[in-house]
């Protein structure tokens, strides 16, 4: 069966030249790191949709305090604990006023004779609460971004210089980061709040001192895993410099990480300032945050609920966006994974 | 390596000295006094309640009393339970922390690895976004939120668990270790997810894979291995961070605990638990922080303990 | 007691019944039971249905108790000392009220009756010396109470080595010697108390004293038997077995630092037949949402609620509600760190303690059962002889009305010659005082206009040392009393006073508060128009402080759970007479 290749008529072979100029061309255009990034994450659903949520709460942490016909400050006593009432909604049964008091269900908006709409409903003290978790959520984004942020240079650097340097600038930096890791978050954070004037910058501050730690730890251990692989090594015996190495090698390669961590560094920031509400260490009154809305909630759930549920959501929200931006981002970083 | 060892207590120990000595001043920094009658006392007589506890000397000797105290291991004595030894205290206490502590880490971590891995290997598919989703669950409803509801609904609508107290042995420390596991759970699940894409995109997986391997061999023998290391490096603060959360749980569930004590001596501002309790982490981080470092070598070998690439 | 946080809502004590007038609700609640009982009925319905208002004694009376006599109760705090001349806080002295008795206890009626002391003591001319005559009574170990017990315990509180605070606050110008003594210029073994045989007791007083008797209730004046403390050492009320008990009940299982503990009745007790609980079990719960939980679930009897519960629970017929005696106002800085505030301006502390709706905050913010205060001796706390309340005399003052309160308003600011002001107000940082603070914060700022209050909340030992050192404009402060007369509140604003921390400085007042107790010491009728006209200088004239509310206390208390009787100071509850009915 085997075909003689011999009877193959000889014309049919065209001789190939090997044009030597076209060697290093490159067929596919040449795109940059981040155009290649956002190439590759448009094609991930689930990061494109966590965008729009993302752009969505922002806009509205803005826009919604304005839209809405009731100040976050504005105290109306009488209209205290009111359950959410939407126009149009109600008739269909649900965002209706009708609340839970002593057992019964009963319109509360009737009972207390409010004709007003709270579309989130009210507080204890009748504050409307689409206000008020709209503001509370400005309040925590900037605490998030500004922590992260923060955390994320300063992890970023330490780390980076500790790991890829190493020998004794490692070892010191490590004892710092070690003394400073030993110290209870908590005991600085009472502190800096004693220290400075209660509110959002001491929180800040109180949650960036140690949490860039982590960062800078994880950062170091990648350093450490890259800096003496063979690719990094060819770069080196190449006679590149450490900055070349640092930004053209290591950095592409351990960016992944750093976002998914700075990604999980916003929900962090978010809940330690929830916790420390909880703790009683939280912001100022009247400022109010995500975390301080779902911790006066939390004690009516039972009861309340929507004064729970409303931050929560946003909370949620929030943070399933961050993270699956995240992995898309972390996907789309990765070197590894041209097509 | 026995070498890396000993340098590394050495420097444990100058560490320990140093956050004793920190937080020894930041504790004299603080206001308001631990003695709760404070206010009341016309100064004659504070200054003898003073005196009993040795507030009246110079802080240099009291700093200096202390440390040598340290040295021996004595953390002093409350100023809130009259009487009674910062030690004792704290080892009271510590015996149900560290059961819903570790069985919190160890659950969390296990059922966050096993999610992390399906997300892993079933990359942008419904197993991937079902196991993202609970991991967010695990981080963005708050353990207060999420033990409030567990004590709820399994403790008193169904009457499964125990709502709070530590009275029925084991089946005490079930919900709290549940609350406690949604932070580790998602932290594992994250990391194993990320460190399994990457290390199943690497060429020895290409590698195996072309020589036949089974998807399960790959998955366990070769990728899970390698991405476990990362997660190492975060184990440390995760256990540190159970400790000190776990105060939140520990007083929802009215379980005897350091994390609890802790609280409550910040708020009555009794300085010998504060700065006992906060000893006592430090030694906790510090070792488990080493034991990370070490680890952190066996299992990868490219890493040299002795550091340094000079 | 104490200087009352915000946050002791639940901070404070567990259980139940606050003032005097639960004695005949309780007899009430008593008479339905018995009654549906009689006609077979086991179902009890709400309690209002009766309007008997008769036998007010009802609740000594035998009752049939072959149940089981346990109560399960909450504690929202650890005891930090069974130590009397150490104990300085709501648990400790809670306990040591029902484990102990000193010369006194307060009965159902909140009224200091003789205890360990057999009747009324004989009092000398002068009023300055009591002696008292001890019943027999023994110690949990069999052992008799003596005279010597009272000596050692007092003066062991007065011994600098025992650096105990309460004994010297608690002494202080009362007892003979105590005040030099403090001073350092007596030693403590001069104190003015003497066993002069094995059952008589003989007080110096260092001037006669209007309350002495009630404080003869109080912890602090506990006695202690001498050769346990001393054989004990160290170890003494480190735990459980390290103390002696001659109350109603003995302390078990108390490990010294632990989250529960259980009361069991005292065999030994002289009125032991009086006691029916056999077994009191202890848990300390923190967390006001697990409370009621374990209630719910019926592991407790009882539970505390906050204003966020209390107000759910509203209309269950397992609420109890109970006034207290903590009064709760702001105190107006006049010099703080040595220069003069604004609120040195008495027209802009009128302005300020008229400009807010006392109404409104107990109902809706706080909703817990809490009073609008327009005065700084609380309700149905003290009574005169004909069982007048000391309220009467001089009714509400300085009432919410926002008209008033602009006009001063404006008028102080001219005073001032500014047209805006901005006035920082220290708080607590617990929940209910957050929610406290901000709605004051609006409620000034909307009626004063020009007014901006910048809130600063603060854990309380920081509060405290701010308030020590006056570094602060404004605040809201909170006050229990130490026993039952005008006095433990009055005694707070004298010219210098050790809690005055204000620079609020009125002779008129000063003289007035002080002859109560001295010149008007034993003259009642007038003693308590001086001290009704220095409460009105106080708050209705110089607006030295600005009054917000009396708190209340609200907890869900299974209906099966009767006779627990709260008191206004002191120990906070006794189960002396408590009982369980109808559980089963």
């Amino acid at each position: 069966m085997s075909l003689d290749i011999k009877k193959i008529p000889a014309e049919s072979f065209e001789r190939v030249h090997i044009d030597s100029s076209q060697a290093e061309r490159i067929t596919k255009p040449s795109l940059s790191f981040w155009q290649d990034a956002w190439l590759r994450i448009r094609k991930n659903k689930g990061a494109i949709a966590s965008i729009f949520i993302l752009v969505f709460i922002i806009i509205m942490a803005f826009v919604g305090p304005m839209v809405s016909p009731h100040d976050a400050e504005t105290q109306t006593i009488t209209h205290a604990n009111l359950p959410p009432k939407v126009q149009g909604l109600e008739k269909l049964g649900i965002f209706d006023g009708v609340g839970t008091l002593a057992g019964k269900e009963v319109d509360l908006y009737e009972m207390k004779k409010v004709d007003t709409y709270y579309w989130f409903g009210t507080d204890g003290l009748g504050r409307d609460m689409f206000s008020r978790v709209w503001e509370g959520t400005q309040i925590s984004l900037l605490i998030a971004f500004v922590a992260a942020i923060i955390d994320m240079v300063i992890g970023v650097a330490y780390g980076g210089i500790s790991g890829y340097y190493g020998g004794r600038v490692d070892d010191i930096m490590q004892r710092v980061v070690e003394i400073l890791y030993g110290i209870p978050t908590l005991v600085i954070v009472i502190l800096m709040l004693l220290v400075m004037e209660p509110g959002v910058t001491a929180i800040i501050i109180a949650i960036t001192l140690t949490g860039w730690i982590g960062m800078s730890r994880i950062v170091r251990g990648q350093v450490l895993k890259f800096k003496n692989q063979e690719f990094v090594l060819a770069s080196r015996t190449l006679g590149a410099s450490n900055g070349r190495i640092i930004s053209k090698h290591i950095l592409p390669n351990i960016l992944g990480v750093i976002i998914i961590n700075t990604m999980f560094t916003i929900p962090t920031a978010i809940f330690f300032e929830a916790f420390l509400s909880f703790i009683g260490l939280g912001l100022q009154a009247p400022d109010a945050s995500l975390g301080t809305l779902i911790n006066d909630g939390y004690k009516l759930i039972r009861f309340q609920p929507h004064i729970l549920l409303y931050p929560s959501i946003v909370l949620s929200l929030l943070m399933i966006a961050f993270n699956l931006l995240g992995d898309g981002l972390r996907d789309a970083f990765d070197p590894k994974m041209k097509d | 390596m026995t070498k890396y060892i000993i340098r590394r207590i050495v420097y444990m120990f100058i560490t320990l000295f140093l956050i004793a000595s920190a937080t020894f001043f930041l504790m004299k920094a603080l206001p308001g006094s631990p003695i709760s009658s404070a206010s009341k006392l016309p100064p004659s007589q504070l200054a003898v309640v003073e005196a009993k506890y040795g507030l009246d000397q110079p802080v240099p000797v009291q700093y200096a009393k202390y440390m040598l105290n340290l040295a021996k291991g004595d953390l002093g004595n409350s100023f809130q339970f009259k009487n009674a030894s910062v030690t004792d205290l704290i080892m009271n206490r510590l015996g149900p922390s560290v059961l819903i502590g570790s069985q919190g880490l160890i659950l969390g971590v296990a059922i966050g690895i096993l999610l992390g891995m399906i997300a892993a290997l079933r990359q942008n598919t419904i197993w991937d976004y079902g196991s993202t989703l609970i991991a967010i669950i695990g981080i963005s409803i708050p353990s207060f939120v999420f033990a409030t509801l567990l004590q709820y609904w399994l403790g008193v609508k169904w009457g499964l668990l125990p709502v709070a107290l530590w009275k029925d042995g084991w089946m005490s420390s079930i919900l709290p270790s549940i609350a406690l596991a949604m932070g580790p759970l998602a932290t594992a699940s994250r990391f194993i997810r990320t460190e399994m894409i990457e290390v199943i995109s690497s060429d020895y997986i290409t590698l195996a894979k072309s020589k036949g391997a089974s998807g399960f061999e790959i998955a366990f023998k070769h990728a899970f291995r390698n991405a476990l290391i990362p997660l190492i490096t975060v184990l440390g603060p995760l256990a540190a961070g159970l400790l000190t959360g776990s105060l939140v749980i520990e007083q929802i569930f009215a379980i005897p605990g350091i994390g609890e004590q802790f609280v409550k001596a910040i708020v009555s501002n009794d300085f010998s638990i504060i700065m006992g309790t906060t000893i006592f982490y430090s030694v906790f981080l510090i070792v488990i922080i080493f034991v990370v470092d070490v680890l952190y070598g066996i299992v990868d070998p490219r890493i040299r303990l002795s550091g340094g690439s000079k | 007691m104490i200087i009352v946080m915000n946050f002791s809502e639940y901070l404070k004590g567990v259980i139940l019944l606050k003032n005097s007038k639960f004695a005949w609700l309780l007899s009430l609640l008593l008479v339905v039971a018995l009654f549906l009982a009689a006609c077979g009925g086991d179902k009890e319905e709400g309690t209002e249905t009766t309007k008997d208002t008769e036998d007010t004694d009802a609740t000594t009376e035998e009752v049939a108790t072959d149940e089981e006599q346990v109560l399960n109760l909450i504690m929202n705090a650890e005891i930090p000392t069974m130590d009397s001349a150490l104990v300085t806080d709501a648990v400790g002295f809670d306990l040591l009220n029902n484990v102990n008795e000193g010369l006194y206890r307060l009965n159902q009626d909140n009224v200091a009756e003789p205890a360990i002391s057999e009747g009324e003591p004989t009092v000398s001319e002068d009023g300055l010396v009591y002696t008292f005559t001890l019943r027999d009574a023994n110690w949990s170990d069999g052992s008799p109470v003596t005279a010597n017990d009272f000596e050692f315990a007092w003066k062991r509180a007065m011994n600098p080595d025992t650096a105990s605070e309460y004994g010297p606050y608690m002494m202080d110008g009362v007892i003979k010697n105590a005040t030099a003594i403090m001073e350092g210029s007596m030693e403590y073994t001069e104190l003015g108390v003497k066993a002069l045989d094995e059952k008589t007791l003989e007080v110096t007083l260092e001037k006669p004293t209007p309350y002495f008797l009630s404080l003869m209730s109080f912890g602090t004046f506990l006695p202690q038997k001498e050769e346990f403390v001393t054989a004990q050492g160290e170890n003494y009320a480190k735990n459980s077995e390290a103390v002696l008990y001659n109350g109603p009940f003995t302390l078990a299982n108390w490990d010294g630092t632990g989250l529960s503990w259980q009361l069991l009745k005292n065999e030994e007790y002289w009125d032991k037949d009086t006691v029916k609980l056999t077994e009191i079990n202890y848990d300390v719960v923190k967390e006001p949402g697990t409370g009621v939980n374990l209630y719910s679930e019926g592991q407790k009897d009882k539970a505390p609620l906050t204003g966020e519960f209390a107000m759910q629970y509203a209309a269950d017929p397992e609420l109890i509600h109970e006034s207290e005696t903590s009064v709760f106002y702001f105190k107006y800085n006049q010099e703080r760190l040595g220069e003069k505030t604004p609120l040195a301006n008495v027209n802009i502390r009128e302005a300020i303690s008229k400009a807010f709706n006392k109404q409104d905050l107990v109902d809706v913010v706080l909703a817990n059962g809490s009073v609008p205060a327009n005065y700084l001796i609380p309700k149905d706390f003290t009574f005169d002889a004909d069982a007048n309340d000391f309220r009467d005399v001089n009714g509400d003052m300085a009432e919410f009305n926002a008209d008033e309160a602009k006009a001063a308003f404006e008028t102080g600011l001219s005073e001032l010659g500014v047209s805006e002001l901005t006035i920082e107000l220290l708080n607590g940082d617990t929940e209910s005082a957050k929610k406290t603070g901000e709605y004051l914060k609006n409620q000034l700022e909307t009626n004063l206009p020009g007014l901006t209050v910048k809130l600063k909340e603060v854990p309380f030992n920081v509060r405290l040392d701010l308030d020590t050192n006056q570094d602060y404009e404004m605040q809201i402060a909170g006050w229990g009393p130490d026993y039952q007369d005008p006095y433990t509140f009055m005694n707070l604003w004298l010219t210098g006073g050790g809690n005055n921390q204000m620079s609020y400085s009125n002779p008129e007042y000063d003289k007035l508060v002080s002859s109560s107790v001295n010149e008007l010491a034993l003259d009642p009728e007038a003693r308590w128009q001086a001290l009704a006209d220095a409460e009105k200088i106080l708050i209705d004239e110089d607006f030295g402080i600005g009054p917000i509310y009396q708190r209340g206390l609200m907890h869900l208390q299974k209906p099966y759970v009767k006779g627990i009787v709260a008191h206004p100071f002191g120990g906070d509850y006794s189960y002396k007479w408590a009982y369980i009915e109808g559980k089963n």
